[in-house]
């Protein structure tokens, strides 16, 4: 298995304390999970931990979906780390590049383009602004749509949006 | 109390605002004040932090911006918009070289990122107002079993978001004691209630929620209380499947934490909007009067 050099850069600058170079494999991330619990451990923290540190780009961009998509981000890992790793950041950082190789589960696609052209995750609905009516509710302050476009697309994100 | 940022997120905003709703009348009650903002989303810290960090941090920076032009610290219904906007807030406070490059996008937009505000989640606004609640509590709940769910991202990162102990919380359960309910604890508190991994893994997620349910049902729980309006969804909207797909029998109510205070302080359901919640919220209602 090769080391990618740069990749194992950008795993390493993730912590500016640099705690991920500490982590000696005891497991208490795995042993901790929700979701390697149901999953008999597809979905294995320790591992991806491993091969990050050891900058094996291609065994976690090339193993099944879920290897790293299965996290739920409850960051129960970063709080039972006995070493403070924070792990759940060095994962955001394996998902923000399963989403530039355009391998990203369709929901996390679906969103960004539902926020791009939305400024909100959720619309408005007329019938939702209906009952906030009934309920006594103030119309939801609507959000500058154009300004967050804009800022998207300077960052050049929308370029990671899939077509319809 | 200085007047806050109300953040209801696009969650309660535009698809649950029930809870909105409850929220606004307790918040009155108590004499928390506050004021509305053109919020975009936080955006989603299970989502779109995953899609791309450095958009998740401009939005969640120039949100936390049009806040500090008005000097106001933001109030969070959300679970999720609470630990983005504390995390976007960190991150930013730590790492200069990140605050630069986040400031150079927002000002191509016309706005700053400074770091001057603070960002609350209404339970931990509500935990320091014990003896308001309890004096406000007209209606005892006393006899009223509930079993308590904060949800991962109200205590968790527990450096960031600084409010309860990360894997044996006791706000929620403090304020539903407040209200003269009897707290069930159910040894499954901390779990993930399933929601995040059930966008790309549904049946993960049943999986997870039937061993919170499971748990909940063996301590004879008469309702869930929580504080998140994606496990709100998960628990209210997804129990009925989880009874199909297992075929086993999960009937219990889902109740918002403001939804319980409210109901304690006399407001009427129907005010509430508890009709339109997917569990049955009636036996509730019947078991306190």
């Amino acid at each position: 298995m090769a080391t990618d050099f740069e990749f194992r850069k950008q795993v390493l600058d993730m912590h500016m304390s640099g705690v991920i170079k500490y982590c000696y494999q005891c497991n208490r991330c795995t042993d901790n999970c929700p979701v390697a619990e149901v999953t008999d451990n597809a979905y294995n923290p320790r591992q991806n931990i491993l091969n990050a540190l050891l900058g094996f780009k291609d065994a976690i961009f090339s193993a099944e979906k879920i290897a790293i998509w299965g996290c739920t981000v409850c960051d129960t890992c970063d709080e039972v780390c006995p070493q403070s790793i924070e792990l759940t950041e060095i994962f955001k950082l394996l998902k923000n590049h399963s989403v530039a190789n355009g391998d990203a589960p369709d929901f996390y696609y679906l969103q960004a383009k539902t926020i791009f052209e939305n400024a909100k995750a959720v619309p408005s609905q007329p019938a939702i602004e209906r009952r906030r009516e009934q309920l006594g509710l103030p119309t939801v302050a609507a959000p500058d749509i154009n300004e967050l476009t804009t800022l998207l697309k300077n960052m050049g994100i929308d370029k990671k949006l899939k077509g319809e | 109390m200085a007047e806050f940022k109300m953040f209801e997120g696009c969650m309660i905003g535009n698809r649950i605002p029930f809870i909105e709703a409850s929220c606004r009348k307790v918040f009155d009650k108590l004499g928390i004040a506050t004021s509305q903002a053109p919020f975009s989303c936080c955006p989603d810290p299970t989502g779109f932090a995953n899609f791309d960090n450095d958009g998740w941090l401009a939005i969640g920076a120039r949100n936390l911006a049009l806040a500090e032009s008005e000097g106001k610290d933001i109030i969070s219904l959300c679970n999720g918009c609470s630990n983005t906007l504390k995390l976007v807030n960190h991150t930013l406070k730590h790492d200069n070289l990140k605050k630069d490059k986040i400031n150079k996008e927002l000002s191509k937009i016309g706005k700053e990122y400074k770091g001057t505000i603070d960002v609350k989640h209404f339970v931990s606004v509500l935990k320091d107002e014990l003896e308001k609640i309890k004096s406000y509590t007209v209606k005892p709940l006393s006899g009223l079993k509930v079993a308590c769910h904060p949800g991962c991202h109200y205590m968790r990162p527990s450096e960031v978001m600084e409010t309860d102990d990360p894997m044996h919380p006791i706000d929620l359960k403090e304020i539903v004691a407040a209200c003269g309910a009897t707290v069930v604890d159910y040894g499954e508190e901390t779990l993930c209630c399933g929601s995040s991994v059930s966008n790309a893994y549904e049946d993960h997620g049943m999986a997870i929620l039937k061993k919170k349910m499971d748990a909940m049902k063996k301590a004879g729980a008469d309702c869930l209380v929580v504080n998140c309006p994606a496990c709100f969804q998960q628990f209210d909207g997804k129990q009925r499947d989880l009874s199909k797909k297992f075929e086993e029998e999960f009937k219990i109510p889902i109740l918002y934490i403001s939804e319980l205070i409210a109901l304690g302080m006399g407001i009427p359901a129907d005010e509430l909007g508890t009709k339109f919640h997917r569990t049955r919220v009636s036996d509730i209602l019947e078991k306190i009067g």
